[in-house]
């Protein structure tokens, strides 16, 4: 039963469909993405199997695991699809071995938030920072962008929550309106890698400040876009 | 800071209950204001709990900035001595007193007198249990207010306002709340871990719509105070919904609906659960705002590339301007006679309250305040209250709009934020 060979193709596939979109845009982007890396770089992503020992599993992971265990074999396989990770079934559709899916599941969570942290460099959040009364995206920020775009692109699983924020000025529902718009606007350059299904955009307007304060540094910090994986 | 002192040096403190807000009155006005007096009421009971009713009625004919109410040494009897208050330029005297008649009740008498003409203007005799002392203080401050005046005052009504605070056991709390329009008597109606934005009453005072944050999105309920229902929620589509106002009829609501991205204002009726779209612009359409006859809304709109202040006839479907002065100028309420806006203007890089006179255009600055947030118009008319930001806490402030003569309202911990004033009790 090659499931592996399917969900890979299937990989290759979707990657080829990002491929041809970008080449679609325009010149705009075409200097700023390189397409053929994702494909490769999937390629590799699982091929490797390494055990881990049990009382290596931080407490998180072991709470992970109980829950993994408690789920039936239906949600363990509808899970392990979305990740894409390979499994085998027997003549009857049964899961083979239920264990081995538990511990590549963990593994590849583990694997996946460690990524995402490298990536962000920060515990998982990345902030894209604003002008004051303002959702334009300039150059520099649509770099920033389309690496998150190709991140998503290597890792398929990966959903991404856009959460819009305002500094104190102004109303309170003027601003909740401009996150939203700011959130809509990193989205938007994220919609020509065909990742709409994948986002999710809300605003909390100035209702969150990351830094309290009514100077121009807090207010900096505040007009900001949080990028957060999942 | 030198300002902190100047509130300190000027503050009268009220004895609070727990979590009420206490009155600090910033700027008294010399101008202009009608003065009275308003001796102690006399006690005649046995028990020692008493609540000051006198005192309670100056401090809200105080706040208004009509008049100047002091009290007296003595108590005021029968044999009022008029050429001693002519003598001290006073123009009337109030006095009154509370008759225990039985463990609970109380008959409370109240005299208004003319100094000049030596007349009786009113007098009353009310029955009430000792919990309605305060509502009845505020009901004769409006009666006071309207014989002396011959316009009703705002002082039988309510506020409802957010609280921020951060406490031990729950970490950041948010609270809507609702209390007498002096802040005391403060009940919450709503307690949330997350955001709560955007409080406003139905005309009828029998509801209040909200946005909340408890989904990890904004979205409008509405709910009926103290009643033990569920918060009904209205509609949303794909982003957020926001902003609610009634219509006078208490049947409609228009609220800011996200929709593919584009935020514009929709009319929602309760009864048949259906939407319309007020407007259609691309860019950002908020804050709407219903006219005092439900024709009209006054809304937010950054469509010209600057945030102002826009009237939508609801009949005509007209859009028209409202301000022309400033790059910032939103979240207007139309004043109870519809001629004037109230609403947020920017100052440099200051926001505060400003008063718009729709017909002239004339915009009228009224603080001095950095951050100013959400102003609202009293019943009558006469007074603004809004949120200003003093420390990085959010206060609520009063203006008066007879003399300017500004009232702020303390919280002892937290901060409190969107005020609202209801309409009169019925």
């Amino acid at each position: 039963m090659s499931k592996k060979i399917l969900l890979l193709s299937s990989v290759i596939f979707l990657s080829s469909c990002a491929a041809t979109n970008i080449s679609e845009l325009g010149d705009k982007f075409l200097d700023l993405i390189n397409p053929s890396d994702a494909a490769t770089e999937q390629a590799d992503l699982g091929g490797e199997e390494t055990l881990v020992a049990v009382d290596e599993y931080s407490d998180a992971t072991i709470t992970e695991i109980e829950k993994l265990k408690s789920m039936s074999d239906g949600a363990l396989i509808e899970r392990a699809i979305a990740k894409g990770i390979d499994f085998e079934l027997d003549a009857d559709g049964n899961l083979i071995d239920r264990d081995k899916l538990i511990e590549d599941l963990v593994e590849n969570s583990e694997a996946l938030a460690a990524l995402i942290d490298e990536f962000t460099n920060n515990g998982g959040t990345f902030i894209l920072y604003f002008s004051y009364d303002d959702s334009e995206i300039d150059e520099e920020s649509t770099r920033i962008i389309i690496d998150h775009a190709n991140f998503m692109q290597d890792n398929p699983s990966l959903r991404l929550r856009l959460e819009g924020h305002a500094d104190e000025r102004g109303t309170r529902e003027y601003n909740l309106a401009l996150g939203e718009n700011r959130a809509l606007s990193v989205k938007e350059v994220l919609s020509l890698y065909n990742l709409d299904d994948r986002i999710v955009v809300i605003s909390y307007g100035e209702e969150l400040p990351i830094l309290v304060g009514s100077n121009e540094m807090a207010w900096e910090e505040n007009r900001r876009v949080e990028f957060s994986y999942y | 800071m030198k300002y902190f002192k100047f509130i300190l040096l000027f503050y009268i403190l009220l004895s609070f209950s727990a979590n009420a807000l206490l009155e600090v009155n910033i700027l008294k006005s010399k101008e202009a204001a009608f003065p009275i007096v308003i001796a102690p009421f006399e006690i005649i009971s046995d028990s020692s709990e008493n609540i000051d009713i006198a005192k309670i009625i100056r401090d809200d004919l105080n706040r208004s900035g009509q008049f100047n109410a002091l009290s007296s040494d003595a108590l005021v009897g029968n044999q009022i001595d008029f050429d001693f208050w002519k003598e001290h330029k006073k123009d009337a005297v109030v006095f009154g007193k509370v008759e225990q008649i039985s463990p609970r009740v109380y008959n409370v008498y109240i005299y208004i007198y003319d100094v000049f003409s030596e007349k009786s203007l009113y007098q009353k005799k009310i029955t009430v249990s000792k919990t309605g002392f305060r509502r009845m203080a505020h009901f004769l401050s409006d009666k006071i207010h309207y014989v002396l005046l011959g316009q009703k005052g705002s002082f039988n009504t309510r506020l409802s306002y957010v609280t921020v605070t951060d406490e031990d056991d729950r970490g950041r709390t948010y609270r809507l709340q609702i209390s007498d329009s002096d802040g005391f008597n403060p009940q919450t109606v709503v307690r949330s871990a997350n955001p709560i934005l955007s409080p406003a009453w139905s005309k009828d005072q029998k509801k209040l719509a909200y946005v909340s944050f408890k989904n990890n999105r904004s979205e409008v309920f509405i709910i009926t105070p103290f009643m033990k229902t569920i918060p009904v929620k209205l509609p949303r589509f794909d982003g957020i919904a926001s902003s609610p106002s009634w219509h006078p009829n208490g049947e409609n609501i228009a609220l800011t609906i996200s929709k593919k991205g584009n935020k514009d204002i929709y009319l929602y009726n309760l009864k048949s659960e259906k939407l319309k779209r007020l407007t259609t612009n691309l860019s950002i359409d908020t804050e709407a705002s219903f006219s005092p006859d439900g024709k009209s809304i006054a809304f937010t709109s950054n469509r010209t590339g600057q945030v102002q202040v826009y009237i939508k006839n609801l009949k005509t479907g007209k859009i028209s301007r409202a301000t022309f002065e400033g790059s910032y100028n939103a979240k207007a309420v139309f004043s109870p006679d519809g001629r004037d806006l109230a609403l947020i203007h920017r100052v440099g890089k200051d926001y505060r309250v400003a008063l718009l006179d729709i017909a002239s255009r004339d915009l009228t600055v009224m603080t001095r305040n950095k951050s100013d947030e959400s102003p609202y118009f009293s019943p009558n008319g006469g007074m603004i209250i809004f949120s200003t930001n003093r420390d990085n806490m959010g206060i609520l402030s009063i203006i008066s709009l007879h003399n300017n003569q500004i009232v702020e309202l303390l919280q002892k911990t937290g901060e409190v934020r969107e005020p609202t004033w209801s309409n009169y009790s019925n």
